[in-house]
């Protein structure tokens, strides 16, 4: 079963400047118990949809059904199931990260001991034990951004929706948190997330989507995405070798004097050859998710551009 | 959720956003009185002392329009800038006992400014039971007015900045000058019906005559001057603002 459906889904942002497409007909399913990832660049439509599938906007057309019920017209319902951790949000600056959790979970319902039972839990979970009785105004902003993550998660809501939930958060806090978030899929939570940090997608997600423009571009595993943009090898060549002549082998990207090309198998022998003739150093891996989001949402770009100039 | 648990939960956010906030900012406290207590000293300085009990009024019904503004200031700032709104929102609670948590909140921090205006009070007037209870009637119907009021502007903010310019020229407007301070007798007859425009001004009205100050007939209208009209009054435009806070506030971004 799934547990949110899209369906030609539509936002547009009207103002006296102009519009502003954000969602363009997006078709999206997520199966109950995921944990999905949506990947996107600054202002693909990713925090627009979650904004549209957690009720706290209208879309311009479509519908989104969560557990089978709609969002728009059946907001209440849909409010009993869900737990969203927003962009930036920032927790109440005079309560401690003991406080919050408590309170959250209160406010939604929960007996005081099982609210303190599962603050115990959370608190350990993530990490935030020993500053559980500090004020957050005095807390770092990564303590901040857990604490806000932790009183949500601790909802165990049947879905969640967490929008950039590792924030300005360091590797280790990073670990904590998607250690607790996997714990929420275990027990049955079906999760959302949107990140800037691929490597986290990676790590966490089950299935991940791809938007740009407005556009879903991609739906499947992190595998297959790297399948889909027919590029396996990762070639990085420091001197040696221009941008331009290294095009025509496949996507390039050029960074700090080193430049990364994404190719296929077959062409590996050749390049690496030619390396060793100019002496330039040469490093050979796999495609990363980062690098295969580079070229599918790239190539969207350039598509567009091309369009646009047409 | 049922009523009860969101009843539990509208205590909750009054329990963690009013007292904890105040025991843990006691400036709020400074805060809630200082501008009351500002008016209410110049008016002691400079009008006779026989206005005095007219001012007092002001201060508790300062006091009480004001928890609009804070309910304002806070819900902009907890939904724009600490994004928090939105976290309670997306949840079992109903979003009108996010509004009561709030307002309770407000209501919280203002209780000890009342309560020093209302120990105030009773040094300058002879004060009943039965005055006292009608006059909590009126502050609880000003509270409920401003909060709706204050939320309902909250909702159509963008950006934090805002907030001061809006909250300045609606809070002024409604609280400083009407005739809150001052007696209603100080505005030119022919045009005491017209401070009816803000509803403060039956707020004032009645405190003042719940309390046993002369009040003036209002010319033009004079069903104003009527105790049973300005209480229907204040009552109608109670629910007409708390039902403006649900209907058009924008739960929704749109």
């Amino acid at each position: 079963m799934d547990a949110l459906v899209a369906r030609s889904l539509s936002k547009t942002y009207r103002s006296a400047r102009g519009t502003v497409q954000a969602l363009d007909a997006v078709d999206m399913s997520i199966a109950k118990g995921r944990l999905f990832a949506f990947l996107g660049r600054n202002g693909a439509g990713k925090t627009t949809f979650i904004k549209i599938a957690s009720g706290l906007l209208l879309p311009t057309a479509g519908t989104v059904q969560l557990f089978g019920v709609d969002v728009v017209e059946h907001a209440r319902e849909v409010r009993e199931q869900i737990a969203i951790v927003p962009q930036e949000g920032k927790p109440f600056y005079h309560l401690t990260p003991r406080e919050h959790i408590v309170e959250y979970l209160r406010v939604r319902g929960a007996t005081g001991e099982s609210a303190k039972n599962r603050t115990q839990e959370v608190l350990e979970g993530m990490g935030l034990l020993p500053y559980q009785d500090v004020p957050a105004m005095v807390l770092s902003g990564g303590l901040q951004q857990r604490t806000l993550v932790a009183m949500v998660l601790a909802t165990e809501a049947p879905f969640l929706f967490l929008d950039e939930p590792t924030l300005g958060m360091d590797p280790f806090a990073r670990r904590q948190v998607w250690e607790v978030i996997r714990r929420a899929a275990r027990k049955g939570s079906t999760v959302l997330l949107t990140t800037h940090y691929l490597d986290e997608a990676e790590q966490l997600s089950e299935e991940l989507a791809v938007i740009e423009g407005g556009h879903v571009l991609y739906q499947g595993g992190a595998e297959a995405l790297k399948s889909k943009v027919r590029r396996e090898i990762r070639l990085q060549f420091e001197g040696g070798f221009t941008a331009q002549e290294l095009a025509s082998y496949g996507e390039v990207f050029t960074e700090r004097g080193r430049i990364t090309l994404l190719t296929t198998r077959n062409r590996v022998e050749e390049l690496t050859r030619l390396a060793l003739a100019r002496k330039s150093a040469i490093n050979v891996g796999p495609v990363t998710l980062e690098e295969a989001f580079l070229t599918l949402v790239g190539r969207a770009i350039e598509d567009e551009d091309a369009e646009a100039a047409a | 959720m049922t009523w009860k648990t969101q009843i539990n939960a509208i205590w909750r956010i009054c329990y963690f956003y009013g007292f904890l906030a105040l025991t843990r900012t006691p400036v709020m406290f400074l805060a809630m009185f200082l501008t009351p207590l500002t008016f209410l000293f110049f008016l002691y300085v400079v009008a006779p002392h026989s206005l005095l009990p007219f001012a007092v009024i002001g201060g508790i019904l300062f006091s009480a329009l004001y928890t609009g503004n804070g309910m304002m200031n806070d819900c902009a700032y907890l939904r724009l800038e600490r994004q928090l709104q939105q976290v309670f929102v997306t949840s079992p609670l109903r979003p009108m006992a996010w509004v009561f948590g709030m307002a309770f909140s407000e209501l919280a921090w203002t209780l000890p400014a009342l309560g020093l205006f209302i120990i105030v009070l009773s040094l300058v007037v002879h004060l009943t039971v039965l005055s006292i209870l009608a006059l909590l009637g009126v502050i609880l119907l000003t509270w409920l007015l401003a909060t709706s009021l204050g939320f309902l502007i909250s909702t159509f903010f963008r950006q934090l900045r805002e907030i001061w310019p809006i909250g300045t020229v609606v809070f002024t407007s409604l609280s400083v000058l009407p005739p809150m301070f001052y007696p209603i007798s100080a505005i030119p007859a022919g045009f005491r019906w017209a401070a009816f425009v803000s509803p403060s001004t039956f707020a004032s009205q009645l405190a003042d005559q719940v309390i046993g100050l002369s009040v003036p007939t209002i010319s033009v209208v004079p069903a104003l001057s009527s105790v049973p009209v300005e209480v229907a009054g204040m009552v109608a435009l109670t629910l007409l603002f708390m039902l403006m806070a649900m209907r058009l506030a924008r739960w929704r971004e749109p």
